[in-house]
């Protein structure tokens, strides 16, 4: 009797403490590797010394992957994580299936010194994303197996690289779009699919000078570095600070303009923890965080230019004046199927 | 009768798990592979062949193809340098055998990403088989070996050896020596001992270790991924990349029910043709 109520007692204060706890914690994932444990190492302890909230940072894997274990998870009515940190076209997808929860605006005052198109409302009116960071893929190069720069994309397809090209294998990379404006019209170009076809044919001329079709972007990275590799497409953030440790390797903006990526925080739909979640987000998008995201990952940032105390020399860094190349994020939704077959076709006839 | 019902019983609990966890979520593959297809969420409950009906452009058509020709060439290729190893191996002293046979059970313990990885690097242009070529002035301009389907073939090796090896030890080790006595006595050359002796003795298995070794490449999907090229790629990559990647899982579950049928027809086939020669030879 005495040691079954003693049971029950000690089951209660274990639910008590269990509740406290995951008030006090969110899980926020990010993507694997540099970035998720320079955001778990540099930038979250500060939002849990302002809010008393800790955060449980977990890697996710590349985007379509992750959104299939969101999907899955949903089913189960479980969120692996508080928050994530999803692509345009991942963001797209789950909204479009309910996966995301409704976030208060209100509780997420900030939001007034972002860039324009960062508040993703849904058509009923609910805040289902607040922007996080943007980034931009560019032309990297081995500074000693290509002492000039690039200056275009066309350079992809002029210059002899001597096979020692990297390109993703995935076709939404963004290099249909640098293709479409370099040597078409454009992403109008882009709309039917005679004129994707055109595109991918143009790529398809670079087959002879591609060694590497890259699925795993560590291998790229390593075999650029190493000077297996000559040239390719690649991040200019982690490309970047790899070169400020003394790589020798570089990233270019060619004069058709960097590809622009953004990046979402959304809060699967399960979560408990929608209100830390508020906060988590209001923290990360606010001007001087925004700032130390710049100077810390390299990326570029999603605040108003001068709500931020960047100098010229660290916002150059990281951005480039000229017009971005965008994903055409709806092509890739439309013709998604039909467009990934094709271009795995091509590079893998 | 008691004796008999006691290991059924124990029989049963396995059995059971079998049909639970294996029979169970191949179901419902079967399942998936004729649902509808939401291009942009995950999957609608229906039942249309659409799925199907894909695989029969020349695209993945021709992927098929590509993975039994690299899977069937694999299975070869390491049966033809495990068995005579092996043969070697059991003939030697005692204690070398039992250093062989632990360094091919230690090679069992590295992954499919391990071994990968250290191909990458012995054939990369810098610090590999390359480089030390360039060095001894073999070869002029050294070019990393990777990615192409020689080096992924070097990986299917590598990774199937020791179990080949390992699969052969027990037979090869206590096989009927005095056969292959007489045949000497009686004047064979020794190669023909091994071709006309020994290979027909151990015919039943060698054949089941290249079906084995033949169904196990058909499932690979590092060695393509890091060693191949985009045109070495085999099935497995590709339904990987249409589940995972694209989320298209009724495309996937209808590739892999593809790819099942042709290998239970191909083991199938194998099978029957070996044991039909066999009861000629009985009779």
């Amino acid at each position: 009797m005495n040691s079954a109520r003693k049971n029950i007692f000690a089951v209660g204060f274990a639910l008590a403490s269990v509740s406290a706890v995951s008030a006090e914690e969110i899980t926020v994932s990010a993507w694997g590797g540099f970035f998720e444990e320079t955001l778990k190492t540099v930038i979250y302890p500060g939002f849990t010394e302002e809010t008393g909230i800790e955060v449980r940072s977990i890697a996710q894997p590349a985007d379509q992957a992750w959104l299939t274990q969101l999907t899955n998870a949903a089913r189960a009515k479980q969120a692996p994580a508080d928050l994530s940190l999803v692509a345009d076209e991942v963001f797209i997808r789950g909204q479009s299936i309910g996966l995301w929860a409704n976030l208060d605006a209100a509780d997420i005052p900030n939001t007034a010194t972002l860039l324009d198109g960062f508040t993703k409302v849904s058509d009923e009116g609910n805040l289902n994303a607040v922007g996080a960071l943007s980034w931009f893929t560019t032309f990297v190069t081995n500074t000693d197996a290509v002492s000039d720069a690039p200056a275009s994309w066309a350079d992809l397809w002029e210059r002899d690289w001597d096979g020692k090209l990297g390109l993703t294998s995935n076709s939404n990379s963004g290099l249909i779009e640098a293709t479409a404006l370099t040597f078409f019209d454009g992403y109008e170009t882009m709309q039917t699919r005679e004129g994707l076809e055109k595109i991918i044919a143009k790529i398809a001329e670079l087959k002879p000078q591609v060694q590497l079709w890259y699925r795993d972007e560590g291998q790229f990275q390593q075999s650029l570095e190493a000077g297996e590799l000559a040239g390719g497409l690649y991040y200019h953030d982690v490309t970047m600070l790899s070169a400020a440790d003394g790589r020798p390797v570089t990233s270019t903006f060619p004069k058709e303009g960097g590809i622009l990526g953004d990046a979402y925080w959304i809060v699967p739909r399960d979560s408990k923890n929608i209100d830390a979640a508020e906060q988590f987000i209001n923290y990360m998008i606010r001007p001087d965080i925004q700032a130390k995201l710049v100077r810390n990952l390299g990326v570029a940032p999603v605040a108003k230019r001068d709500a931020m105390d960047l100098s010229d020399e660290e916002f150059a860094a990281v951005s480039s004046t000229g017009t971005p190349i965008r994903n055409q994020t709806e092509v890739h939704l439309r013709e998604g199927d039909w467009l990934s077959d094709k271009y795995l076709e091509m590079i893998s006839r | 009768m008691k004796g008999k019902a006691v290991p059924h019983l124990i029989g049963v609990f396995p059995l059971g798990m079998m049909s639970l966890f294996f029979l169970a979520p191949l179901a419902f593959m079967v399942m998936v592979s004729f649902y509808e297809r939401d291009p942009l969420g995950f999957f609608n409950e229906a039942f249309v062949w659409d799925n199907y009906a894909k695989f029969f452009s020349s695209f993945y058509y021709t992927i098929s193809l590509r993975s039994l020709w690299s899977a069937s060439l694999g299975a070869v290729l390491v049966v033809l340098l495990a068995f005579p190893a092996m043969y070697i191996i059991v003939d030697m002293a005692r204690r070398w055998q039992l250093f062989w046979v632990i360094l091919l059970l230690s090679l069992m313990c590295l992954s499919e990403v391990i071994i990968g990885f250290a191909w990458l690097i012995l054939f990369s242009e810098n610090s590999g088989i390359p480089k030390f070529m360039g060095w001894i002035g073999v070869w002029e301009n050294p070019r990393s070996l990777s990615p192409s389907f020689g080096a992924m073939m070097v990986g299917y090796v590598t990774l199937g050896f020791s179990l080949v090896a390992l699969m052969f030890l027990p037979q090869l080790a206590r096989r009927d020596r005095s056969i292959e006595e007489a045949a000497l006595t009686l004047g064979t050359p020794p190669m023909q001992v091994f071709s006309k002796v020994i290979l027909p003795n151990f015919k039943a298995g060698i054949v089941s270790a290249l079906v084995t070794m033949f169904v196990y490449f058909l499932g690979v999907f590092v060695m393509p991924t890091m060693l191949g090229r985009p045109q070495d790629w085999n099935m497995t990559v590709i339904i990987t990349d249409k589940a995972v990647g694209d989320a298209n899982m009724p495309l996937g579950a209808a590739l892999s029910v593809i790819m099942l049928i042709f290998t239970l027809f191909i083991i199938g086939a194998l099978t029957y043709a070996s044991r039909n020669k066999d009861k000629g030879a009985l009779t």
